[in-house]
């Protein structure tokens, strides 16, 4: 049995027939062919699947695929806009990227946080990533990449 | 922040030392540019914007889906197996056992001891014994559970010393011990005579997981010509291919192994890609279609190997001024199930013989004795972990160090000072140290930056309350370049062209630590073009030369170093060409940034790099470079472990602050330096990167990680229950860099991967015992074991 859902990807509307076991990242994964989001643990735990739902960041590994309908969501893909957004550009130049497979996740749970404070201190940005694992960096340069975007942000606001 | 950041890290270059050994590159050559430089990694933005393709965003049309069927028993006779049921099922293409393997049946890093389809006995919970392939993932795993198999329980063994009892079950018809590995120098008993304090104390580590983000997923394609190819996030595309050809029957060149990009590997991606390359070829062989088989995050924990457990017992002798006089220690490495990469190759390969060297520390020390069991057990298996057996090691003797110095009322960094290797030391193996030997460097470094006087003064009460206690912890470390193997060498091919563009082949692989973009740097600086004109030739065995695996912290340096040859083949055509074209000596020619000029007359005439290789080419002259460096010869004596057995070793300090919490045994990392002597840093901003990595790990192994077994069952099998650290585990790190050039190392360079991850862990936990007393000499320090420590002494110091 298939569910439609309707939904509305990275400003793109979307009508599908979903399984409903599937989750919302097999969907954009499988059926949309939108593989920035990657499943590290399939069960909530490290972040790697993170995708932005009507503007908060979720593990698209624990959310059913019917349940998605309605919602607005981005993923990595979603954030370039002809060149790389301010936080993917930040992440090179700071070296927060290893192996890269938590970037992805990690660059939508930062974009949230922003969108929400613009301005965020360091143990709020550590709390706010602190649901996306990364094994390789020590996070270190992650922090960073996000306090440099937010500064930028900041600074491109003024001007 | 980001100005801070800058202000916090530092790269410092030490005197040179002056020693002269035939070195490769002339160290502080004029004008490196590349090199040195903090150029963007190349995959990076590619990764950033989610386009960067891991193994499981391939295409997956036309594949059969691989299943493995796992004992469920940790050490068991199979009485019968039936796969009827299984065939039947619709969507099954295959569904094969022991007897269906067309060539051998093992497969294994070191031996082929590993069954890739047990046919007689399992030998841990996770050992397979029935491949099954099926048109989706689902039907396959359906399959599974229509396969029947009767097994005949057998006692385990779960602890290395009752492995090693008399009339303990044999769980490998050779026995439970694979080695007894000895390290004699000196006379042990005549050093405990001129002790003064002789401490002994046993130290214990558990089994550990990578926790790579990137489940397994390998594949197997079947080509027209009837070679196999396989794919997947690799460390070792030659040890694929070398086991995927036997266990198929075929000779080495029908088989052709390919790196896709590694979402992390920290040595785990040596083994795992051999299990799943070949038992997805002996299906692919099977059903003439391509297999791939993925591992969910439960099934990494169960199958793939782990960081090795050991137990460590110390005895040690000191004079009452610091001095060691004796060092004695056995060593209990359990391997698990199969031997993976735990085994000697000669003459100072495989982790436990590295274990043992490195056991008795970066000190001097006139009196040694190991003696280093391995063994096999029914858990799984022990392979390569960021530090191959090094940190292990670490752990004991930075503790016993800690507890050497609070028996003789001496500062942990001055006994250590008293103690350290530098330039002519002599190893425990007998080694003379004859360069690049700074250990103390690093000593001094950390002390200050770190302020350890003041703050190890300061240690105490955190609160007037009274919940929470202050204290610092130091640990040092070293850890080698190179495998110690007999076959250990590297080759590069490098191309030139007309235009002056420029392909760099290498079977080095990449799993995040740079790779891809150090070794271009270094192909681009030896031939004085641009970063940009060098492309990188990714590892596939069909196109590079035999590189080795990309482990040991080997690959900058021997990779480094053969790039650095293949470049100077190409070198003397240009040379040759460029010293008619501007009508001087080809000594005096200077290959910089695309341009090509008389080094007595910079502002004179300059000829562009590709007007030469067009000129060279026109004229018929080698721009094929091949490139092969193998280093110095290792050595180590079977009986004694004497021998010089890898040719140089990179250095660290690292110091710790941390609060407990004496209620609950809650550890916070509040404060952390660590310092490295790496020879050359070739990209400064990457090697940050792989310190703040390191001690991220270094952390969790000291706090909170551990493979729990039950009766040989993983109990923590997700990343739910399995801790790593988080963002808010971790402490403001401040890296310290140093250089003290090795002669051997490209641009001087020396190992990094796995020296950040060494002394992280004792420097955390020595941290601990400062702050509250109790020491927790079986890891991980989590609450539960910091809070029993604390009991144990009857209460916290309450000074
Ligand atoms: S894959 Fe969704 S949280 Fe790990
Ligand atoms: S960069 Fe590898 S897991 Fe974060």
């Amino acid at each position: 049995m298939k569910i439609p859902i309707e939904f509305v990807v990275n400003g793109e509307p979307q009508a599908l027939f979903v399984k409903p076991n599937h989750t919302l990242l097999d969907v954009l994964r499988d059926d949309l062919g939108l593989l920035g989001a990657k499943k590290g643990c399939g069960e909530g735990k490290c972040g790697t699947c993170t995708v932005i739902m009507d503007g908060k960041p979720v593990n698209s590994c624990l959310i059913l695929a019917p349940r998605a309908d309605g919602s607005d969501i981005i993923t990595v893909e979603g954030l370039a806009d002809g060149e790389p957004h301010p936080m993917q550009k930040a992440f090179v130049e700071q070296g927060a990227v290893q192996c890269g497979f938590c970037t992805p996740g990690m660059i939508m749970t930062a974009c949230a946080l922003l969108d929400e404070k613009s301005d965020p201190s360091e143990e709020e940005i550590r709390l706010a990533l602190s649901g996306n694992l990364c094994r390789c960096t020590g996070y270190a340069k992650i922090v960073e990449a996000v306090q440099v975007c937010a500064q930028r942000i900041q600074q491109d606001k003024g001007a | 922040m980001s100005q801070n950041s800058e202000e916090k890290r530092q790269v410092k270059t030490l005197e040179r030392e002056r020693l002269d050994l035939g070195r490769l590159v002339k160290v502080g050559e004029a004008g490196l540019r590349i090199v040195g430089d903090s150029v963007r990694r190349t995959d990076d933005v590619l990764k950033a914007t989610g386009k960067l393709k891991y193994a499981a965003d391939y295409p997956q049309e036309g594949f059969l889906h691989g299943k493995i069927l796992r004992s469920p028993y940790p050490h068991a006779l199979i009485r019968s197996i039936d796969v009827s049921k299984a065939r039947e099922l619709p969507g099954v293409v295959c569904a094969l056992t022991g007897g269906d393997v067309p060539g051998r049946n093992g497969f294994g890093a070191i031996l082929p001891d590993q069954p890739v389809i047990c046919q007689d006995k399992v030998r841990y919970i996770g050992d397979g014994v029935a491949l099954v392939a099926a048109e989706s993932e689902r039907i396959a795993q359906k399959a599974l559970e229509l396969i029947r198999v009767e097994y005949e329980e057998l006692p385990a063994v779960f602890d290395p010393r009752d492995a090693l009892a008399e009339g303990a079950p044999k769980i490998h018809e050779t026995g439970n011990q694979i080695s007894l590995d000895k390290l004699r120098k000196g006379d042990v008993e005549a050093g405990f005579a001129q002790a003064d304090v002789i401490l002994e104390r046993t130290y214990q580590v558990p089994f550990l997981e990578h926790a790579y983000m990137e489940p397994d997923c390998c594949w197997a394609i079947p080509q027209p010509d009837g070679t196999m190819m396989v794919e997947g996030p690799m460390q070792a595309p030659f040890a694929v291919r070398r086991n995927v050809a036997p266990v198929l029957g075929v000779p080495i060149n029908m088989v052709r192994a390919r790196q896709i990009h590694m979402g992390g590997g920290f040595g785990g991606k040596e083994d795992s890609p051999i299990d799943l390359c070949c038992r997805a070829a002996v299906l692919a062989k099977h059903t003439g279609r391509p297999v791939r088989i993925s591992l969910e995050r439960e099934e990494v924990t169960l199958q793939t190997c782990k960081r090795h457990p050991m137990i460590m017992e110390l005895k040690v002798g000191v004079t009452k001024d610091g001095k060691l006089t004796a060092f004695k220690s056995t060593v209990y490495d359990e391997q698990g199930a199969y031997a993976s990469l735990g085994p000697k190759i000669p003459p100072a390969g495989g982790s436990h013989v590295h274990a043992m060297v490195m056991s008795p520390g970066p000190y001097e020390i006139e009196n040694c004795w190991v003696d280093a069991y391995l063994c096999y057990t029914n858990h799984p298996y022990g392979g390569a972990m960021r530090g191959f057996g090094a940190p292990q090691v670490h752990i004991a003797h930075e503790q016993m160090m800690d507890e050497l110095a609070a028996e003789l009322g001496m500062d942990p960094v001055d006994i250590r000072r008293k103690n350290a290797f530098k330039l002519g030391s002599k190893t425990a193996t007998s080694q003379v140290l004859d360069q690049s030997v700074g250990l103390r460097e690093t000593l001094d470094a950390c002390e200050e930056r770190f302020g350890w006087s003041q703050r190890s003064d300061s240690a105490g009460w955190v609160d007037a309350a009274k919940t929470k206690r202050r204290g610092v912890g130091v640990a040092m470390g070293w850890y080698r370049t190179s495998i110690g193997t007999g076959g250990d060498a590297c080759g590069a091919n490098v191309h030139v062209h007309e235009d002056g563009s420029v392909i760099l082949y290498s079977g080095i692989t990449e799993m995040g630590q740079g790779a891809f973009t150090v070794l271009p740097q270094i192909c681009a600086e030896a031939l004085g073009v641009e970063l940009e004109d060098v492309r990188l030739v990714k590892p596939d065995t069909d196109l590079v030369p035999e590189s080795g695996p990309t482990v040991g912290s080997r690959s900058t340096t021997l990779m480094g170093n053969a790039i650095i040859l293949a470049c100077r083949q190409v070198r003397e055509s240009l040379d040759q060409k460029a010293a008619e074209m501007l009508g001087v000596e080809p000594e005096r020619l200077v290959f910089c940034g695309r341009k090509v000029f008389d080094r007595d007359n910079p502002d004179g005439k300059a000829l562009e790099f590709r007007q030469v290789a067009a000129a060279a080419m026109a004229s018929g002259m080698r721009l094929i470079g091949q490139g092969w460096w193998a280093p110095p010869k290792a050595s180590l004596d079977p009986e004694t472990g004497q021998g010089s057995p890898y040719f140089v070793y990179t250095y660290s300090t690292h110091m710790a602050e941390v609060e407990v919490d004496v209620q609950t045994g809650e550890v916070t990392v509040t404060d952390y330096v660590a310092a490295f002597d790496v020879g050359k840093a070739i990209n400064p901003k990457a090697l940050e990167g792989q310190i703040e990595g390191g001690v991220a790990m270094g952390l969790g192994y000291a706090l909170m990680e551990k493979v729990v077994l039950e009766n040989g069952m993983p109990q923590n099998m997700s990343l739910q229950n399995y801790l790593i650290p988080t963002m808010l585990d971790m402490p403001d790190l401040k890296p310290l860099v140093l250089e003290q050039t090795n002669q051997h190392g490209p641009y001087g360079a020396k190992g990094i991967g796995e020296m950040p991850n060494i002394p992280a862990t004792p420097a955390v936990i020595n941290a601990v015992a400062n702050a509250c007393g109790g020491r927790v000499r079986s890891l991980p320090a989590n609450p539960e074991a910091v809070f029993w420590a604390i009991r144990e002494l009857g209460g916290p110091p309450q000074d």
